[in-house]
């Protein structure tokens, strides 16, 4: 029985809901991390009445969001409304096919992973234009307008900052890229690639739409945008997306830079439990998502692609160079 | 260069001509009333080329109770009340405004005590206003985070009106002839030990986070970018005012109260724009920490209300009182008729001047800069609609 | 800074502002009154009034229009001008008339336009030349009354009339 579960087609079937599986709880662990993060950032105690200490908090979400009505729109176009929660979510679900957890714990290790990342994420960005179009709202519109124009935009240097550490590795796939920085944190690709690092963390905030960069949703001036119409399960569907679009840069951002499974020193190797490792430098890396989100107010559309198009990608280009240059000399 | 491009772009789209050769099209979009940043319930009607704004409407009215017309119905000490729900971030302004008038139709001496207490809860008002106001721009600009710790203060705050007035928001505390009750005796160290914490607070809190932020900068310099001329064209005051560097305060300029007795400098910035009211405004409190200690320490004793009589009849004419609140002059116009019931009261309220402010600065702008230029003008609902 | 705001003794330029504003219009009435200068004139002249008060005189601020209904199409209207530091300037005019039209002031002082469009709505007073005279406060469709009239009484029932 077991033997067929190995199987190709079933085993990534099972792998693959239990990804979903594991998303889903993600998000829903996230909003509670959220609230509590900003809570103690503006002076509150956030949620702390269901279970204890707030930890049932989730739970009680998602039951309101499950029981909440799914308002039709009359006007909306109604398959692409409903469509577009879908074509956000999947996509960052997807992702998570390719990020090694721990050594061989991997679902499809492709050899193209980080070209796998970048295609599915570029996904994202339909979701939020059928959105957009879709409600029919003159918000809606301008937020799906702004939300194209900016994940297109952080494409470029998200991809760009992306070649330094596919150079040095000379490996697409993501499990390539972990290996080689085994041995000790001083092999991970931060140190060399930091202008990198911080670029591709920049141009993830932007992809996730979160603040400084959520103007797509910009609630003082366009209330919310692309998701004004939603409601019910559509809404949090797209809420999860954007949580586990998060945990998707995060995660990425620790494979490719701060060494993946990789333990900080030889000596602490846990061997199977390499995945606590992922694991805790993901939430760290989730936990600064969330500092930034609470301290710093927004952008303004063309501040946004000023820093896009005139110092992120120059820079990256530059940091390319001299990459190759180091590489060339050494 | 970026202006004169927005002001190419308007030009382009005002004229009907252009639009119609270039196949142009304006989108149009309403804004309110019901719009979770609005300041209260303001409907904007903007017409958009993109995301830039070609032309603004502000519609108001939405919470117009016709307090003129209440006030008309009601005898003289009955109306104090009703000034609270005027602009309920300055309510004692308000009321110091209409007492002022009907104090200067009867022609009647308030007692110093009563004075000082008057300042001292006007200038109380004014930090619970304004820091307030800075939570709100930056929240307008998407930092939720600091509203609340305005919050704070503007509780505490009301924590000590509370104390004082027994409300703590609609107060009925500055009566005609002088205030309800004394201060009672715990309270003047009770203020004296707040307003030494939030001279503490007020630079780690507020200045070092916020002044020094990048990106707040880059949203709030040169936008909402006026000239003095206009500022006094459209008959702004206040810190609208006064951040284009036209130095105009009532409280110096048209002195009432004890204000000539007290020391405080009138705060200018020549800048014009968002970033500079917030900065008048950041600074106006540490005036008015200056000014709330020097009360607490001049304060006389004495009674706190003048006799009036039970009932109050003004003689036939007309009173004026004039106050700088929080958002600029606020000025009350009662005219008597002899009878214990006011014939007209008439005020002019800030919020609602200033707002004409929108019609003339905001097209040019992106969409997002309105909120940082409803910020700079701070309107409140209950203020231009009356 | 371009703005000028006025200088010298408080007396002096209230001296100036009378024989300004008593020099160049036939006023009924004009007089100092405390540090107020007190004016009143004809319906006719009162744009021409504010005009020299603020061309030739320097007065930059209009504070506020304040209508009064004295009954029986009898209103009265106060403009109150500040200079800014301590100056006050009133200008008083009486209209008799069922169907009350004065000159607007928006050209001179382009505050006025939302002053004048407030006695617009509450009073019927109508502003000829002003560039934009619609209701600010009640309903702009269906609602043909002038609430601060003295002949209004409140009622909801009126409120909401021609609304269904």
């Amino acid at each position: 029985m077991l033997e067929v579960l190995n199987q190709e087609p079933f085993r990534f079937l099972l792998t693959f809901g239990a990804l979903i599986f594991l998303v889903l709880n993600l998000a829903a662990v996230l909003t509670l991390a959220e609230r509590k993060v900003s809570a103690y950032i503006q002076l509150r105690y956030g949620p702390n009445r269901v279970g204890p200490r707030g930890l049932l908090q989730p739970a009680a979400d998602v039951i309101k969001l499950f029981t909440k009505e799914n308002i039709p729109l009359n006007r909306a176009d109604r398959w692409v409304f409903l469509l577009a929660p879908a074509f956000m979510f999947l996509p960052a679900v997807a992702v998570w096919l390719v990020i090694p957890f721990s050594q061989n714990a991997v679902v499809a290790d492709l050899n193209i992973g980080v070209l796998f990342f970048v295609a599915i994420t570029s996904i994202g960005a339909l979701g939020v234009i059928m959105a957009g179009y879709g409600s029919r709202s003159s918000y809606s519109l301008l937020g799906a307008l702004r939300g194209a124009a900016q994940m297109i935009s952080y494409e470029v240097p998200l991809i760009l900052s992306l070649l330094g550490v596919v150079m040095l590795t000379g490996s697409l796939a993501l499990s390539d890229v972990v290996n080689a920085q085994g041995g000790g944190f001083w092999n991970w690709y931060i140190w060399p690639q930091l202008p990198m690092f911080l670029i591709f963390f920049i141009s993830g905030i932007a992809e996730v739409k979160r603040i400084p960069f959520d103007l797509p949703e910009g609630e003082s001036e366009i209330v919310g945008g692309f998701m004004i119409e939603y409601s019910g399960m559509t809404w949090a569907l797209i809420q999860a997306s954007e949580f586990a679009m998060m945990a998707v840069v995060s995660a990425v951002t620790a494979t490719l830079f701060l060494g993946g499974w990789q333990p900080p020193l030889p000596f602490l190797d846990l061997g199977a439990f390499n995945w606590l490792w992922f694991a805790i430098k993901t939430t760290l890396l989730l936990f600064v998502f969330q500092w930034i989100r609470w301290s710093i107010p927004r952008f303004r559309m063309d501040q946004l692609m000023d820093l896009g198009w005139k110092v992120l990608i120059p820079l990256t280009l530059i940091w390319i160079f001299v990459t190759a240059l180091w590489m060339l000399i050494f | 260069m970026l202006e004169e491009k927005r002001k190419t772009v308007t030009e382009r789209l005002a004229s009907p001509d252009i639009r119609d050769e270039f196949g142009l099209e304006t989108m149009d979009m309403n804004m309110g009333p019901q719009h979770p940043a609005m300041h209260g319930l303001l409907r904007l009607i903007l017409e958009l080329d993109g995301e830039t704004i070609v032309r603004c409407d502000p519609i108001m009215g939405y919470l117009h109770r016709c307090q003129e017309k209440i006030a008309e119905n009601r005898m003289y000490p009955a109306v104090i009340p009703l000034t609270d729900r005027l602009d309920y971030f300055a309510n004692m302004h308000n009321e110091h405004g209409y007492c002022l008038a009907v104090e200067d139709l009867l022609d009647v001496e308030i007692p110093p005590r009563a004075e000082y207490i008057r300042v001292l809860m006007c200038e109380l008002m004014r930090i619970a206003s304004h820091i307030p106001s800075i939570g709100f721009l930056l929240l307008e600009l998407g930092a939720f985070t600091p509203i609340l710790y305005a919050f704070r203060e503007r509780e505490r705050i009301q924590d000590i009106f509370e104390a004082v007035t027994g409300a703590r928001m609609m107060f009925h505390y500055i009566r005609i002839g002088g205030v309800k009750a004394d201060l009672p005796p715990e309270i003047p160290e009770k203020i004296w030990n707040y307003i030494e914490g939030l001279e503490r607070r007020i630079q780690p809190d507020f200045i070092d986070l916020i002044e020094g932020n990048e990106i707040f900068i880059s949203r709030t310099r040169g936008v909402g970018k006026m000239t003095p001329e206009q500022a006094v064209e459209l008959g702004l005051t206040g810190p609208p005012l006064r951040c284009t560097g036209v130095d105009f305060d009532v409280r110096r300029d048209y002195p009432y109260s004890v204000y000539p007795e007290l020391e405080f400098d009138v705060i200018t910035d020549d800048a014009g724009d968002v970033e500079a009211s917030y900065r008048v405004r950041i600074r106006e409190v540490w005036q008015s920490i200056r000014i709330i200690k020097q009360c607490l320490e001049k304060m006389p004793e004495g009674e706190v209300m003048a006799d009036l009589g039970r009932r109050l009849r003004p003689p036939e004419g007309e009173g004026f009182g004039r106050v700088e609140g929080p958002r600029g002059e606020f000025a009350v116009h009662v005219v008597s008729d002899g009878s214990d019931v006011p014939y007209r009261v008439h005020y002019r309220d800030p919020s609602f001047v200033n707002m004409q402010l929108l019609q003339e600065i905001v097209p040019g702008h992106y969409l997002p800069d309105i909120m940082p230029i409803m910020g700079l003008i701070d309107p409140v609902s209950g203020g231009w609609d009356k | 800074m371009a703005i000028s705001l006025p200088e010298g003794s408080l007396e002096e330029r209230l001296r100036r502002y009378l024989e300004g504003l008593s020099g160049s219009h036939g006023l009924e009435e004009a007089g100092i009154e405390g540090n107020v200068v007190r004016v009143v004139a004809r319906p006719e002249d009162v744009p021409a009034v504010l005009a020299t008060a603020r061309e030739r005189l320097g007065i930059l601020h209009l504070s506020f229009i304040t209508v009064v209904d004295r009954g029986d199409g009898d209103f009265e209207l106060t403009y109150e001008l500040l200079d800014l530091r301590g100056g006050r300037v009133r200008v008083r005019t009486n209209l008799r008339s069922e169907e009350p039209v004065i000159g607007t002031v928006t050209h001179i002082y382009p505050t006025a336009n939302w002053h004048e469009r407030e006695a617009y709505d509450m009073f019927g007073v109508a502003f000829a030349g002003h560039p934009d005279l619609r209701r600010v406060y009640m309903w702009q469709d269906h609602f043909d009354h002038h609430p601060l009239l003295k002949s209004f009484e409140i009622s909801t029932k009126r409120t909401f009339e021609g609304l269904r």
